[in-house]
């Protein structure tokens, strides 16, 4: 079997594809770079400047973005999901992968049909359930309902399903409880898919939205946050707010430029499909 | 291995689920049978009042077409464009495996983000599209005052976003499809084209249908970028003056939390997860008749 | 963990004092001008902090008060409320401090009659003190007038525009002159103060009369005040924006308006937002006296600290606080001992081409007459706003839209 040859006509269209995937980010650096001024020049300036420290400079002083704070909020909210998610989910998804229990398949039926519940439905509600709790403004709101998903427990459960039987039998003979199963056999299986699951959920946490700024207060926020504090709070000072893009892009794709890759295999072998 | 243990390990998804997923949706359901304020501490029983009211509610429908609008503008390029992608990336090509990772970035690059840049893009003064429209003799587009102008801006926004990552998974289902089909059909003189239209669209049916229904779900909430794209004018949830680019979700937050009227926003809540479900199902339906229609 | 990390974090962010000292929180909006207070306070009681938590926008900042409120937690232990919010908040006086309890009844004497008797509610407790009034001027820009071929003294300015029509007159003359820059910044400011205007002559009241009702559509002096701004709109001598937004700034630093109606508290905002571009000046405003905005500052129940909040409250508003916050921010007071003082009655303000603020607001202040605002008032404000931008934006017909508002009221109210 041999895939196709990519001629003159397919290169020029995937560099056509890169570019406009690429032009955006690019744009935004070189804005991010130059004074404000200069981003509203005509014709626009092409290269970046050399205004970029000066510009984070200023996004970190800046009273209304509260972006410090902001960032270090997202780290540690993105992190605890992202931690939550994997970890709730690889012990869900083994248990419904490798453990034979009553009920088990309705279950895994019901977690697949949370998967279809737009979160727009109950927020609401559950803003108002946050003022019950006095959760609101505060970290909590944003992390602990979203530690765990039915999509983190799904694609555990794919993953958990290609380790061998013999081996869990092996190390019960040797006397393993459950919890030593999963530690010692299950999850060194699982890492992979683990971290596609982590690296995912991380970003997708990063980059919330609308919850946030449900249930978060603008003084105390999460990066996004600080970005809508930016862009509804000052006159358009474009190199200020491409600055404040920058650094809010620069963690997720850090990240995904080191998983990147073993994502993309992922995603090619059928994993993350759903 | 004790009884209880498989239920202790899937205990902590169903807990939350439980209490942050289920038990919020049907209370969006209590609620909307009932005038809630917080403001005045209001809260009375109107039965179905709110739903009447939405029915005939003129903003509320405005913001549906405009939803739907955005949605249609954005999803019919942006999977034709990830299916071309998907085979163009098919091939042997040196840097194939970095390509596919550049095509994937912009899922993981912050929503917020990128409205941002995307809207100076699309600034009906100084921004980029309209200077490169310029250049080609076109007179500058009011991209925010349009109702089809802004629901274009928004669908770039999206397709920008989520074009690569479609182009992805339809890959993955490509490279099931055996080679020798190709062959055969090339060895049968088809063109390229009427192989993609012959071969490649036929098999793939599972996947656009998969594709399309995850779009629909996440188009019908949009929010974050209409949001941001109003951001530097008046009243932003309102998605412009004659709230040409006010999508549902918009509508939702601007009912329930800018108006305190929280019964009337979850209506809303219930009327949009409807839309979501009867519009993903006539997706399904629709795209499993016509991409079948080659076989 | 999480509620460890964050205690963490906001004792890292030095927000809560680990010496003994009462923390006070203040909730504000926009710019109060209230800085050097807060440590002229704090140096007076060293037992006492003050924190500010301030958001910009008027819009984000009103529903999470409200919902701070509602709930009974997490709100400031000093919040301000803006006129427009101000009713709302009053149909649930209990939610608040009786501020009378904390001797607030004898400052009465120290406000003007109008703005201490709407910090009242209907049951009697006092719930708000006055912080600032907005007379309404003009700001405009001289230089832009000198090149339109208009006086540029604000005297001689004055009187090209005693009344509304000859304001617009004298900005269609304009326009034709110095195509390109529009006349005025939005219709949001003529509205709102032909509106007051109209009201403080006849009725008293505007959207709603005082029972609650909606009464957009029959009191004259809503209907007067729309057509004196569709009159703008038509003509399209605005430049369709709204105060303070990030278009609004970016059209200040382009030279995109040549005249704003500007209450006192816009002032600081001008300066601050121009960028030190272009150049300044006031002159009285058409119509008579109008005013626009002003807020009081009060003390929710759920304070742990109402005696030291209260007395914080009381300071900011006192004549010394309001002289203060005046000259930071040109927010005009309205206590009338502060009025009269040199600081106030005697500025002159630099960045508008030395123009005495102090005389020129306190002359309108004296003037202005209180009206009643509705509990929905803000949002039948928002409808009607976007109604009269869509015929600026050529987008709505200018016969289309006293229907188009009237609905867009009734929905807004109901």
């Amino acid at each position: 079997m041999t895939a196709r040859r990519a001629g003159p006509l397919t290169r020029i269209a995937l560099a056509v594809a890169l570019l406009l995937t690429a032009a955006p980010v690019y744009w935004m650096v070189v804005v991010a770079s130059r004074t404000s001024a200069e981003a509203a020049d005509v014709p626009p300036p092409l290269l970046p400047g050399g205004h970029f420290a000066e510009n984070v400079r200023r996004l970190f002083a800046n009273p209304d973005a509260h972006f410090a704070r902001g960032l270090l909020n997202s780290v540690l909210v993105s992190g605890c999901v992202a931690l939550g998610t994997v970890l709730l989910g690889s012990l869900a998804g083994f248990a419904f992968a490798k453990l034979r229990f009553r009920g088990r398949d309705a279950l895994l039926l019901t977690v697949l049909a949370t998967m279809m519940v737009p979160v727009q439905t109950g927020v609401v509600p559950l803003y108002l359930i946050m003022l019950r709790l006095h959760w609101q403004d505060g970290l909590q709101a944003v992390t602990v309902p979203f530690l765990v998903t039915g999509f983190g427990v799904f694609l555990m459960r794919q993953a958990a399903r290609d380790v061998p039987d013999a081996l869990i039998e092996a190390a019960r003979v040797d006397g393993c409880t459950t919890l030593g199963v999963y530690r010692h056999v299950v999850l060194p299986v699982l890492r992979p898919a683990a971290g596609v699951l982590g690296l995912l959920t991380f970003a997708q946490t990063w980059n919330d939205f609308l919850w946030p700024l449900v249930v978060l207060s603008p003084d105390d926020p999460t990066v996004q946050l600080s970005l809508n504090n930016l862009a509804t709070a000052y006159y358009n000072d474009y190199a200020l707010m491409f600055a404040g893009a920058s650094v809010a892009v620069l963690p997720p794709l850090a990240l995904f430029a080191v998983l990147g890759p073993r994502i993309v295999r992922a995603v090619l072998s059928g994993a993350v499909k759903g | 291995m004790r009884r209880s243990t498989p239920y202790l390990l899937v205990a902590p998804f169903f807990l939350l689920f439980l209490a942050f997923g289920a038990f919020p949706l049907l209370f969006t359901l209590w609620m909307a049978l009932h005038d809630w304020e917080l403001g005045s501490g209001t809260r009375r029983w109107v039965g179905l009042g709110n739903f009447r009211y939405l029915a005939t509610d003129a903003d509320f429908w405005h913001a549906v077409v405009n939803t739907a609008g955005i949605f249609a503008l954005s999803t019919v390029p942006q999977l034709l464009a990830a299916l071309v992608l998907a085979d163009l990336l098919d091939r042997r090509l040196r840097g194939a495996a970095a390509l596919r990772v550049a095509l994937a970035a912009p899922l993981v690059t912050a929503t917020a983000a990128v409205a941002l840049v995307f809207t100076q893009l699309f600034d009906s003064d100084h921004g980029l599209v309209n200077g490169l429209l310029g250049l080609v003799g076109v007179p500058p587009v009011d991209w925010q005052g349009g109702r089809l102008a802004s629901w274009t801006a928004l669908a770039a926004m999206v397709d920008w976003r989520w074009t690569g990552n479609n182009a992805l998974i339809y890959l993955a289902a490509l490279q099931a499809v055996p080679r020798e089909l190709y062959e055969a059909a090339a060895l049968d003189g088809a063109s390229p084209a009427r192989r993609f239209w012959t071969i490649t669209v036929p098999l793939l049916r599972p996947t656009i249908v998969f594709t399309a229904v995850v779009s629909t779900v996440g188009g019908l909430q949009l929010f974050t970028e209409p949001t941001l794209f109003g951001a530097a004018g008046a009243h932003r949830m309102d998605g412009g003056a004659q709230h040409q680019f006010q999508t549902v979700t918009m509508y939702l937050f601007e009912s329930a939390f800018g108006q305190d009227r929280y019964g009337y926003g979850a209506a809303v809540a219930w009327a949009l997860f409807l839309l979501i479900v009867t519009f993903a199902l006539l997706n399904a339906l629709v795209l499993r008749r016509r991409t079948g229609g080659a076989r | 963990m999480l509620r460890g990390l964050a205690a963490v974090a906001l004792l890292a962010a030095g927000c809560a004092p680990g010496d003994g000292r009462t923390l006070l929180t203040v909730d504000l909006f926009g710019e109060f001008g209230y800085e050097r207070l807060y440590r002229e306070y704090e140096a007076a009681h060293p037992e006492i902090r003050v924190r500010q938590r301030r958001i910009s926008v008027l819009d984000d900042y009103a529903p999470r008060l409200r919902q701070r409120i509602a709930t009974g937690h997490g709100a400031g232990d000093v919040v301000a409320l803006e006129e427009g919010l101000l009713p709302a908040f009053l149909r649930r006086p209990e939610r608040f401090v009786d501020l009378s309890a904390y001797g607030g009844r004898a400052l009465e004497p120290y406000f003007l009659p109008w703005k201490w008797r709407m910090g009242v509610a209907a049951d009697g407790r006092l719930v708000g003190l006055g912080t600032d009034i907005g007379p309404l001027a003009l700001c405009y820009r001289p230089d832009l007038f000198a090149r339109a071929g208009l006086p540029t003294a604000r005297d001689a300015v004055a009187r090209l525009w005693p009344t509304w029509d000859a304001y617009y007159r004298t900005g269609l003359a304009f326009e034709r002159r110095l195509p390109g820059v529009r006349w005025l910044d939005g219709p949001t400011a003529v509205f709102r103060a032909a509106l007051l205007q109209e009201a403080g002559r006849g009725p008293g009241f505007t959207y709603f009369d005082r029972s609650g009702r909606l009464v957009f559509a029959s009191n004259p002096a809503v209907r007067t005040a729309f057509a004196t701004a569709l009159r703008f709109e038509r003509a399209r001598l605005t430049a369709d924006l709204q105060v303070f937004t990030p278009s609004w700034q970016t059209a200040l630093r382009r030279d995109r308006f040549a005249t704003v109606p500007c209450p006192a508290w816009m002032l600081g905002g001008l300066a601050a937002f121009s960028g030190g571009r272009g150049r300044w000046d006031v002159a009285t405003a058409p119509g008579g006296a109008g005013s626009w905005g002003g807020s009081w500052l009060a003390v929710p129940r759920q304070t742990r600290h109402p005696a030291r909040a209260a007395a914080l409250a009381a300071f900011l508003t006192s004549p010394h606080g309001q002289v203060a916050a005046f000259r930071a921010r040109s927010t005009f007071p309205s206590s009338p001992q502060a009025a009269r003082d040199p600081v106030v009655a005697g500025s002159a303000n630099a960045f508008f081409g030395g123009a005495p603020t102090g005389r020129i607001f306190g002359a309108v202040a004296a003037r202005v007459r209180p009206v009643y605002l509705g509990p929905r008032n803000e949002d039948v404000r928002v409808a009607v706003d976007d109604v009269l931008l869509s015929v600026g934006q050529g987008r709505l017909a200018a016969r289309d839209a006293w229907p188009r508002a009237v609905r867009a009221a009734a929905k807004a109210a109901r």
